[in-house]
């Protein structure tokens, strides 16, 4: 049987391509509230929702240099909702003009023996985590402000130490692409926020 | 010292030259003391020759001590130092010029004063004249300027303070005005969303937050209300906040249901004016905000009922399609049945207040459905509002819950077209309608029957509690007097959209469509079946037989409606036997079979000689039941029964 193509090209499933663009920064523990309150504020009228994520990064390695990388997340708090399986392409940084970071994504909704599977296709896990934090939407944008949690003993999602003091802060868009008029309101919006936090398009390379 | 004659004393000055400087050696210079002619001269310069006559004589002793005292101070040396004195001193003539000047003077003024008196004492050319007193009249109006100037200056300081009192008494009223306005802006906030633009105060009236995707921005504007006079007496009902409505929200507006009959002429679509009540007389003077912005509101609100619902009439492919005209939704429910939804708006102006007058036409508003249709936008709103659910995880993009489960659930086509279909604001409040008036027609039917049909009775129980798409209703066909017995017809009535569910006791279950003669023939059937199972349950009373009975039968006249029921009983002794037919149509017919040794005219059979076939039962006779006694059906049969089975008796 021949293994499965494993392509870096933009994954063009379905009928639209669709982008996701992002700004991220982060916050200090102790300045989560004030940040909460202003979204609060700011967002759309409903109350702010918690979540408890559980994501696995798995990896599969092709001819090419650069592995191919899939997330899987869970929902821990909420019963009866689908896995997500989530491809994300390579980040583009853009020219000024565009202010935030824009990448290839594909969601999928599927069923919960998802890493199973993914482990039959010749996937590997590479990395777990649990995300804890707080989700408000203003209009199409998504904005997350959680902690990630290192698990100690892999598979066990009980017992979790934070990484860091700071919680992520990720202002994100899912949009067709080349509607990069979003990325304008993303700015307004991250402008708004100054400065309890500052949203940038951080480029992930860099940090490498 | 008494005694003791008095010794003259002269003293001089102990240091007779002055020291002109020291040097620094300390030797002194001095300076030359003035001689005798020089002292005089100097202290004849001294005498002050203006001074007035009265003082002469008290100064001239005097300067003669101090000629004296210089005389004999200076000593004989006075005449020798005269040269020296008129170098040292007067630059000019002589040392006694000046004093001869002013002896000259007061020589001449001495003549002059001569010459005066000389004259006056002619009295020819001169007289002297008292000179009156004219003192005190200048004083006065010096007095009177004074104290005009002081009064000016109390006046003045007055006149400040009432200024300042005046502008401080304007500045706490336009403080107050602007604490009212602060206020009123406070509890403006508290009930409806602002914002500041610029130096603007702008507010928001659409039902935007609550979940409408209506376009209009329903912002109004808060202005202070500032054309009040000051002065004059604020009115009662000021307020200093004002609100600024759109023109196009102005007014009121409420949307119309209705069902007609018959479809009015095309002419008439679309002009249909609208307001039954006579306007309320405005009162005086602008109402208050909250009153406006609320009618502002009503008035946005309906305008978005009516545009979802065009909307939707011109969308939604129907057998009769809905028509939208002007400010009117026509649409065909039922045939020759007519749903019309008008939006009513009227703005307070002198052409609607005309349009009032006109007659209106007799109440046909369907207040339940104008009600439901504002619920029905409601419950639209909510949904746009809950359909934007939080995904989880929270990396899912935002999207409908049960569409994500669609891919892990492995929905068909049908269930996932399930999830997308949405039945639109028109079409439920069609269905409504529908169900309205098929309620209506229903009761209608049921009430017409039993007011024309005394026997049997039907009594028709509604449910209070129903459904916006289904009512029920319980109907019993009864015969007055035998409720007891006859209780063989119940019928359950659930009135749907389209059609009429029947069940029957027995759970039999008949559906009608909407046309109301279906139920009408329905019932009729019912009816007449009623009676004949009437006849049956009497028989069990009475202790008569059943010997046949038939819902349905299938010989005799072909009912129009249904189908005739017929039944036969035999009395308990067997003797008689009485038939009953009944027919919705053709009504009943009875007859009676009497035993056979009754029947005078029935010719002797060869075969039935015995005696005892005597008792076998012979023809049936009609009974002629309309000159039957009793007042329904089942009290005659009752007569009839008895009279044939006197045994019982």
């Amino acid at each position: 049987m021949e293994a499965p193509p494993v392509t870096m090209m933009p994954v063009t499933g379905g009928t639209i391509n669709m982008m996701e663009y992002l700004l991220q920064g982060s916050v200090l523990d102790r300045s989560l509230e004030s940040l909460i309150h202003r979204l609060r504020g700011l967002c759309d009228n409903m109350e702010p929702e918690t979540f408890l994520d559980h994501e696995m990064v798995f990896l599969l390695k092709g001819q090419q240099a650069s592995p191919f990388v899939l997330r899987a997340r869970r929902s821990m708090d909420r019963g009866g909702v689908p896995w997500h399986l989530r491809y994300l392409g390579q980040p583009e940084m853009g020219d000024k003009n565009r202010h935030a970071l824009v990448r290839n994504c594909v969601d999928i909704a599927t069923s919960e023996n998802l890493t199973d599977f993914l482990m039959e296709m010749g996937f590997r896990m590479d990395h777990e985590f649990v995300a804890k934090g707080h989700l408000f939407r203003k209009g199409i944008m998504k904005i997350m402000v959680y902690k990630i949690f290192r698990i100690l003993v892999p598979g066990n999602t009980e017992n979790t130490e934070p990484l860091s003091l700071s919680y992520l802060v990720e202002l994100s868009v899912v949009a067709p692409a080349g509607q990069d008029m979003v990325s304008d309101d993303m700015r307004n919006f991250a402008e708004q926020l100054k400065p309890l936090v500052h949203l940038e398009k951080i480029d992930p390379k860099r940090l490498m | 010292m008494s005694g003791v004659r008095a010794v003259r004393i002269s003293i001089e000055s102990a240091c007779e030259k002055q020291v002109q400087e020291v040097g620094l050696d300390g030797t002194e210079t001095y300076l030359q003391p003035l001689s005798m002619s020089q002292n005089l001269a100097r202290l004849a310069q001294r005498i002050d020759f203006s001074q007035g006559s009265g003082s002469d004589d008290d100064d001239a002793p005097a300067d003669g001590d101090a000629h004296d005292w210089a005389g004999t101070g200076a000593g004989p040396g006075a005449e020798q130092d005269e040269d020296e004195g008129l170098v040292k001193f007067q630059p000019s003539l002589w040392p006694w010029d000046s004093v001869r000047n002013n002896l000259r003077n007061s020589l001449t003024e001495m003549c002059v004063l001569y010459d005066v008196l000389s004259i006056v004492r002619d009295k020819k050319f001169m007289t002297l004249d008292p000179v009156s007193q004219d003192a005190l009249p200048p004083k006065q109006t010096l007095q009177l300027i004074s104290k005009k100037k002081s009064l000016a200056g109390a006046a003045q300081i007055l006149l400040k303070g009432a200024e300042r009192l005046t502008k401080s008494v304007t500045e706490n009223q336009e403080n107050k005005l602007q604490r009212d306005f602060n206020s009123e802006l406070l509890r403006l906030r508290q009930h409806w969303k602002l914002r500041k633009v610029g130096d603007k105060i702008l507010g928001d009236l659409s039902y935007r937050s609550a979940g409408s995707l209506f376009p209009h921005h329903g912002t109004f504007e808060v202005i202070k209300n500032t054309d009040v006079d000051l002065d004059k007496k604020i009115p009662e009902d000021y307020c200093p906040l004002d609100v600024q409505i759109p023109s196009d929200l102005e007014g009121s507006a409420y949307i119309k249901v209705s069902i007609q009959k018959q479809s009015p002429d095309i002419g008439d679509l679309g002009t249909v004016n609208l307001f039954k009540r006579p306007l309320l007389k405005s009162k005086p003077g602008s109402p208050h905000w909250q009153t406006k912005l609320e009618a502002a509101q009503n008035v946005l609100l309906c305008k978005e009922i009516f545009a979802q619902l065009s909307r939707e009439a011109v969308q939604i492919k129907s057998q009769i399609p809905h028509i939208v005209v002007k400010n009117q939704i026509l649409s065909q429910p039922f045939p020759n049945l007519q749903l019309s939804i008008s939006l009513c708006h009227s703005s307070n102006d002198k052409k609607s207040q005309k349009s009032t007058t006109e007659k209106q036409s007799p109440e046909d508003h369907l207040y339940v459905l104008e009600h439901n249709l504002h619920l029905l936008i409601r419950e639209f709103h909510k949904q746009t509002l809950s359909s934007i659910m939080m995904p989880h995880p929270a990396s899912l993009p935002f999207g409908h819950k049960r569409m994500r489960l669609s891919g892990p659930q492995a929905f068909d086509k049908n269930e996932i077209s399930s999830i997308q279909s949405t039945e639109g604001l028109l079409e439920k409040i069609i269905k409504q309608a529908k169900h309205i008036f098929l309620r209506s027609r229903a009761a209608a039917t049921i009430d017409s029957l039993a007011s024309r049909i005394e026997d049997p009775q039907i009594q028709a129980h509604w449910s209070n509690i129903s459904d916006v798409y289904e009512s029920s209703v319980k109907v019993l066909i009864t015969s007055q007097g035998y409720e007891q017995i006859c209780k063989s017809i119940q019928l359950q009535l659930n009135i749907g959209v389209e059609q009429i569910r029947v069940v029957h006791r027995d759970g039999r279950v008949v559906t009608l469509s909407h046309q109301e003669q279906e139920l009408q023939d329905f019932l009729l059937s019912q009816m007449s079946q009623h009676q004949v199972h009437a006849v049956q349950q009497l028989a069990k009373v009475m202790g008569w037989q059943v010997l046949s009975f038939s819902n349905h039968v299938g010989l005799g006249p072909i009912e129009s409606i249904g189908n005739a029921s017929a039944i036969t009983v035999a009395s308990p002794s067997g003797d008689y036997a009485i038939s009953v037919r009944n027919g919705p149509e053709s009504g009943s017919k009875i007859m009676v079979q009497f035993p056979r040794n009754q029947c005078k005219d029935l010719p002797k059979s060869d075969v039935l000689q015995d005696s005892k076939w005597n008792h076998l039962r012979g023809p049936f006779k009609e009974v002629e039941w309309n000159k039957m006694e009793g007042r329904n059906f089942v009290y005659k049969m009752e007569l009839l029964m008895s009279a044939l089975s006197p045994c019982l008796l």
